[in-house]
C-alpha cells in the first residue's frame, strides 16, 4: 500500500510537469497579444512592448518555463554578478534588493541619465545617492550597468548607447540613449514555492489562488456533503425494486436533473427564489467578506450544483443496485430467511456502492473544476472562474498555478478512492 | 457672472461678449477654459447628469458598493483606460474637471490663465491642500507629475495628449504654488487635457513608481484594502480640503467598496436588484433594459460622443480609392442603424468624427442611404461587378453586432458583398484590419480625437492610433488651425471645412453616436459619473 502511494505521488509530480509544459505551450500558441488584453485596447505598440519586456515575456518560451520552474534570481545573479535577496516589508510587499559589500540592501534608479543608488535604511527610509562612477564600459565603448530596480527586476541600463531603445515620443521613434534595455523579473520559481506574479494584477499569484481555492472548496464541499448522501440513498431506494413506481419516479427526476445543464438550473433558481419570491440573493457578492459570513448567498449556488450531482449519482447508484439485487447471493440470502432490511444494508448496499464511490470521488474533482459555470452564473469568486478569467487574459502564471492545483486535487481524490475500495471489497488488493 | 471677473479676460473675448457676439453659455464655457471664473463654473457643476435640484441636506455616513473590475494599478500615469484610473481616482485627484456642457473648473488648480497667443499658461496651484500622509501639496508635485507624463520611459498615455505641444523642459516654477507652461504650439485644450483619466496628481516626495506601495494623494479617500481581482476598500479621510454643504469636510460617505464581479453582467444585475451593490460600473445597454420597469431605480442617460466608427484602411486596396470609401459610406442606412443598433438612443452622424454636441460642431445634413450612388461610384472606381469585403468587429459589443448585420443587408444593393467576421480578439489587432468597426469613447473636445486618432507626426507618418492611416494635407492643416483657436464660433468656421473634407475623403463612416446610461438606486444621491466612466464620489451620499 505504501509503495502504491509513493508511486502515485511520483506520478503526480510527473503529471504536474507535463501539464505545466502543455499549459505554457498552449498559452504560447494561442492568438492575441497579452499586453493588449491586460492593459486595454488603447495601449500603444510601445507601451505593449515595454510591458512584455518588463514581465520577461520577450524571452523565448523554453527560457521562461525554465525560469518559472527554477526561479530567475540565480539566473539574474549570474548575468549581473549581484547578490540578490528577497524581503517582505511591513506593508506585506515582496521586494528584491541587491546585497551590497557592507551587507546593506540597495537598488538603483536612472534619473535623467544619472545612476542613483538607493540604500535601504529601514522600512520607511532610504538613502539616495547619485553615483555615476558605477557605469561599466563594454568593448564597443558603450557604458552599461546591471542593477535592481524598484519593481523587482534585474535591469540592464545603457548610457549613451548606440542602440535605439523602444521608447517612443510625440509620434516618432525618439533616440533614447539612456534607457533600460533588458529586464529580468525576479521570482523564486515554482519548485521553491513561488509561482510568480499574476500579469493581470501584478501581485503574487499564490495569495489569490489560495483564497480562490478556499472559496471553491467551501462551495464544492457543501454541495458534496448535501448531495451525495441524498443521491446514494435515493439511488438505493430506486434500485431495490427495478420497475416499481418509486423506481420510475426517482429515475425520471434523476434523469431530468442530470440532463439540464447548470446554467439553466441556476438561472431558473435565480428567477424563482431571487426575482420572484425574493427569498434569497441571486448573486454572490463577498467583497472583503468570507463565504461563511454570507451563508445566504451560498444557498442557490449549492442547490444548483447539488441538483445536477444528485441526478447523476442517483442514476449510477440505482444501476449498480439493480445489478446487485439480481445476483445469486442476494436471492440466496432472501431464501435463507434473512430479514429483508439486513439483506439490503448488509449485503446489497456494500457491493452496490463500489461503482458510485469511483464516480463520487471523480466528481469531487469535477465539482472543483466544473463549477466554473455555476461560479460564472452567480458571480462566485472561485477557482474555476479565476482560471477562466486568467485563460481569457492569457495570464500565464495564474493559469499554470490554477492548473497545478487542479492536478493535485484530481490525483489526490483518485488516491483516496483507491484507498477506500479495499475497505469496501476485500477482494481488491494493491501490489 | 460677476462683472469684476471680466477684467481678466483677454480683450477680444470680453469685447465679443459685450458686443453680444458670444452667447452667455458659450461665454461661460470659454472663460472657464481660460481659467477666469472657476467659481462660477463650479457652481454650475453636477452637469455630468441632469440632476434635480438638491432638496434634502446630504446625510453623512454609510458605504457605497460598486461593482467594478479591480485591476492592476502601479503607475497612475500609465493607465491606458479608465477602469484602471477608477481605482486611483478616489485617492489621487486631478488638476481640473470638465463638465457636461464643456466648461472646465479647477480641482487642484485654483485658477489658470493663458497668454493671449495661448502659448504660455500660468497655473495657480490650490493652497492649503495636504496629501493623506501629511505632506503639503505644492507646485513641485504638479511639476513632478507633469514630468512623469512627459518622460518617454514612463510610457504615459498623457504623452499622446500633451506630447505634441509640451516637453519637460517647458515647465517653469514661478512660486511655491505657481508654475508656467510654455507650449510649443497654441493650444486651447490644455485645461481639458489636464482632466484626462491618467492625469492623477502624485506626491513627489513619496511616489516611486507603485502607487499601491505609497498611496498618497490629495483626494477625499484613502485606500484601506487593495486586493486586485477581488475588492478595493476606501475610507474617508477626515482632513480633506473641500467642505460639504454642512460646513464640514467632504466626503459624506464613510467608505467606498469596489467589488470585482468578473465580466458576466447577469450576477451584477441580480446583485443590484438585491441591494448588495449600489451601482454597476462600466455598464451597458443591457443593464438599462433590465431595470426599465423597476421603480426603485432611476435610469439616467446622457448623450455622449461614444461611437462605433466604421473604419477603412486608406493605405490598403480597395479602400485606398477615395471613390470606394465614399461608395461604402453611401451604403449606411443611418436611421435604420441608429434604430436597430442602439434602439434610437443616440444621435445620427455624418462620417466626420465631430460630435454634434461639441462646442465647435458645424451642422451638416445627414447623408441619405443611396445604393444607386454607391454602385455608380464603384463603377467609376473600376468595380462594375461590385466588391467582396470582410467586415471585422468585436463579437461581444452589442451594438456593433447589430450595426454590422444592418450594413451587410443594405450594402448588397450598393454593390458590396459583405462577409461578417465577428471576433472576440478584435482589440488585439484593431489598427490592423482593412475594414472594421472600432468603438471610440467620449472626449469633451473634438480636436483631441482628431489629433490622436487621425493625426500625423512631424514626418507626416500616421500616429499609432490613426487606424485608417489617412494622411491628407488639407485636413492636417485645418486641424492644426482649429487646435489653436479658442473661440468656438471662430473654430466652427474651420470645422465646417474640416467636416466636409473628412466626410468626403476620410477613411471613416460614422452613422450614430450612442447615449450612455446608468441605473442608480433611489437612495444614492449626487454620484457623478464622467462620460468616460470615471466616478467622482466626494459629494455622493446615501439616504
Amino acid at each position: 500500500m505504501v509503495k502504491y502511494i509513493i508511486r502515485r505521488v511520483y506520478l503526480l509530480l510527473l503529471t504536474m510537469i507535463i501539464v505545466s509544459i502543455v499549459v505554457f505551450l498552449i498559452t504560447e500558441a494561442s492568438p492575441g497579444n497579452v499586453a493588449r488584453k491586460i492593459l486595454g485596447p488603447f495601449v500603444t505598440t510601445e507601451q505593449a512592448t515595454s510591458f512584455l519586456a518588463q514581465n520577461g515575456l520577450d524571452k523565448p518560451v523554453y527560457l521562461r518555463y525554465f525560469l518559472w520552474l527554477f526561479g530567475s534570481d540565480w539566473y539574474a545573479e549570474q548575468k549581473s554578478s549581484l547578490n540578490l535577496k528577497r524581503i517582505v516589508t511591513s506593508g506585506g510587499f515582496q521586494e528584491w534588493w541587491a546585497v551590497g559589500k557592507q551587507g546593506n540592501l540597495q537598488h538603483w534608479d536612472l534619473q535623467e541619465g544619472n545612476l542613483v543608488t538607493v540604500t535601504r535604511l529601514s522600512d520607511k527610509e532610504v538613502e539616495r545617492r547619485m553615483d555615476n562612477s558605477q557605469w561599466l564600459t563594454r568593448q564597443e565603448g558603450e557604458r552599461y550597468f546591471w542593477g535592481v530596480d524598484n519593481a523587482n527586476h534585474v535591469v540592464l541600463w545603457i548610457k549613451d548607447g548606440q542602440k535605439q531603445s523602444w521608447t517612443f515620443n510625440q509620434g516618432s521613434w525618439a533616440k533614447q540613449n539612456d534607457a533600460p534595455v533588458e529586464y529580468i523579473p525576479l521570482q523564486k520559481g515554482f519548485i521553491r514555492g513561488d509561482p510568480g506574479l499574476s500579469l493581470r494584477t501584478g501581485r503574487p499569484v499564490a495569495r489569490t489562488v489560495t483564497i480562490m481555492l478556499r472559496n471553491s472548496m467551501i462551495l464544492a464541499s457543501i454541495a458534496f456533503v448535501v448531495a451525495m448522501p441524498i443521491a446514494i440513498l435515493l439511488g438505493i431506494l430506486a434500485g431495490i425494486k427495478e420497475g416499481s413506481r418509486q423506481d420510475r419516479t426517482l429515475s425520471i427526476i434523476g434523469l431530468a436533473f442530470a440532463v439540464i445543464p447548470e446554467f439553466v438550473t441556476g438561472v431558473f433558481l435565480i428567477l424563482i427564489f431571487s426575482i420572484w419570491l425574493e427569498w434569497l440573493p441571486g448573486a454572490v457578492v463577498f467583497g472583503d467578506l468570507n463565504p461563511w459570513n454570507r451563508l445566504d448567498m451560498l444557498v442557490l449556488p449549492v442547490l444548483t450544483l447539488a441538483l445536477v450531482e444528485i441526478g447523476y449519482v442517483l442514476r449510477i447508484t440505482r444501476a449498480s443496485m439493480v445489478e446487485v439485487m439480481r445476483s445469486a447471493y442476494i436471492r440466496t440470502a432472501v431464501l435463507n430467511g434473512i430479514p429483508y432490511w439486513k439483506v439490503i444494508f448488509g449485503y446489497a448496499v456494500r457491493n452496490a456502492i463500489i461503482a458510485p464511490i469511483t464516480i463520487v470521488m471523480l466528481h469531487f474533482n469535477w465539482l472543483l473544476g466544473g463549477i466554473v459555470v455555476v461560479e460564472y452564473v452567480f458571480g462566485y469568486p472561485g477557482l474555476g472562474k479565476y482560471l477562466l478569467d486568467a485563460a481569457l487574459m492569457r495570464d500565464i502564471n495564474a493559469i499554470v498555478a490554477g492548473s497545478m492545483i487542479m492536478v493535485v486535487v484530481a490525483v489526490t481524490t483518485q488516491l483516496i478512492a483507491d484507498i477506500v475500495y479495499p475497505l469496501l471489497n476485500p477482494r481488491i488488493r494493491y501490489k | 457672472m460677476k462683472k469684476k471677473d471680466s477684467y481678466e479676460l483677454p480683450n477680444e473675448v470680453a469685447s465679443m461678449y459685450q458686443r453680444g457676439k458670444l452667447s452667455r453659455r458659450e461665454f461661460v464655457r470659454l472663460s472657464s477654459i481660460l481659467g477666469l471664473c472657476g467659481g462660477v463654473a463650479a457652481t454650475t457643476g453636477g452637469l455630468f447628469f441632469p440632476q434635480p435640484a438638491l432638496a434634502a441636506m446630504p446625510r453623512r455616513g454609510g458605504e457605497i458598493k460598486i461593482s467594478l473590475p479591480v485591476l492592476r494599478v502601479t503607475h497612475p500615469s500609465q493607465a491606458t483606460w479608465t477602469p484602471v484610473s477608477c481605482i486611483t481616482a478616489p485617492v489621487a485627484e486631478y488638476l481640473t474637471r470638465v463638465h457636461g456642457d464643456g466648461s472646465v473648473s479647477g480641482i487642484l488648480l485654483e485658477s489658470w490663465k493663458p497668454s493671449t497667443d495661448l502659448k504660455t499658461w500660468t497655473l495657480n496651484v490650490r493652497r492649503g491642500v495636504t496629501f493623506n500622509n501629511g505632506d503639503a501639496f505644492t507646485a513641485d508635485d504638479v511639476i513632478f507629475t507633469i514630468k512623469q507624463w512627459l518622460d518617454p520611459a514612463i510610457q504615459s498615455s498623457m504623452i499622446n495628449y500633451l506630447g505634441p505641444y509640451l516637453s519637460s523642459t517647458d515647465i517653469e516654477k514661478t512660486g511655491s504654488h505657481q508654475l508656467k507652461l510654455h507650449l510649443k504650439k497654441a493650444r486651447f485644450a490644455l485645461p481639458v487635457h489636464l482632466a484626462e483619466f491618467a492625469a492623477n496628481i502624485l506626491n513627489h516626495r513619496t511616489f516611486e513608481g507603485d502607487f499601491i506601495k505609497a498611496p498618497h494623494g490629495t483626494g477625499p479617500f484613502t485606500i484601506e484594502t487593495y486586493r486586485p481581482g477581488e475588492v478595493c476598500i476606501y475610507k474617508a479621510r477626515p482632513d480633506y480640503w473641500a467642505k460639504g454643504v454642512d460646513g464640514k469636510p467632504l466626503p459624506y460617505l464613510d467608505s467606498i467598496k469596489f467589488i470585482d464581479m468578473g465580466y458576466d453582467v447577469t450576477p451584477k444585475i441580480a446583485a443590484l436588484k438585491d441591494g448588495e451593490i449600489n451601482l454597476i460600473g462600466l455598464g451597458g445597454q443591457e443593464i438599462m433594459q433590465a431595470f426599465k420597469n423597476d421603480s426603485r431605480f432611476i435610469s439616467r442617460s446622457i448623450e455622449t460622443a461614444d461611437t462605433g466608427v466604421l473604419r477603412m484602411r486608406t493605405d490598403l486596396k480597395p479602400w485606398s480609392d477615395e471613390r470606394v470609401r465614399l461608395a461604402f459610406k453611401n451604403c449606411q442606412h443611418r436611421e435604420k442603424i441608429l434604430a436597430l443598433a442602439v434602439e434610437n438612443m443616440g444621435l445620427l452622424g455624418h462620417d466626420a468624427h465631430i460630435f454634434p454636441k461639441h462646442p465647435a460642431y458645424c451642422k451638416k445634413p445627414i447623408p441619405p442611404y443611396d445604393p444607386e450612388k454607391s454602385r455608380a461610384l464603384l463603377n467609376q472606381a473600376g468595380y462594375p461587378n461590385g466588391l467582396e469585403v470582410t467586415l471585422n468587429y468585436h463579437a461581444d459589443t452589442y451594438d456593433h453586432v447589430r450595426y454590422a448585420k444592418v450594413l451587410k443587408e443594405d450594402c448588397l444593393a450598393g454593390g458590396f458583398k459583405v462577409t461578417l467576421n465577428p471576433t472576440p480578439e478584435y482589440w488585439d489587432k484593431w489598427t490592423e484590419y482593412d475594414l472594421g468597426i472600432t468603438q471610440w469613447i467620449h472626449n469633451p473636445i473634438a480636436t483631441t480625437y482628431l489629433n490622436v486618432g487621425y493625426g500625423v507626426d512631424q514626418q507626416g507618418k500616421p500616429l499609432p492610433w490613426n487606424e485608417t492611416r489617412w494622411v491628407d494635407s488639407e485636413f492636417q492643416q485645418l486641424l492644426e488651425q482649429a487646435s489653436g483657436i479658442l473661440d468656438a464660433d471662430e473654430r466652427r468656421k474651420v470645422m465646417c471645412k474640416l467636416e466636409d473634407v473628412m466626410a468626403q475623403r476620410g477613411g471613416i463612416g460614422i452613422s450614430y453616436w450612442t447615449n450612455k446610461w446608468w441605473v442608480i438606486p433611489e437612495n444614492v444621491h449626487d454620484i457623478r459619473i464622467r462620460a468616460d466612466y470615471l466616478f467622482e464620489l466626494e459629494k455622493a451620499w446615501l439616504s
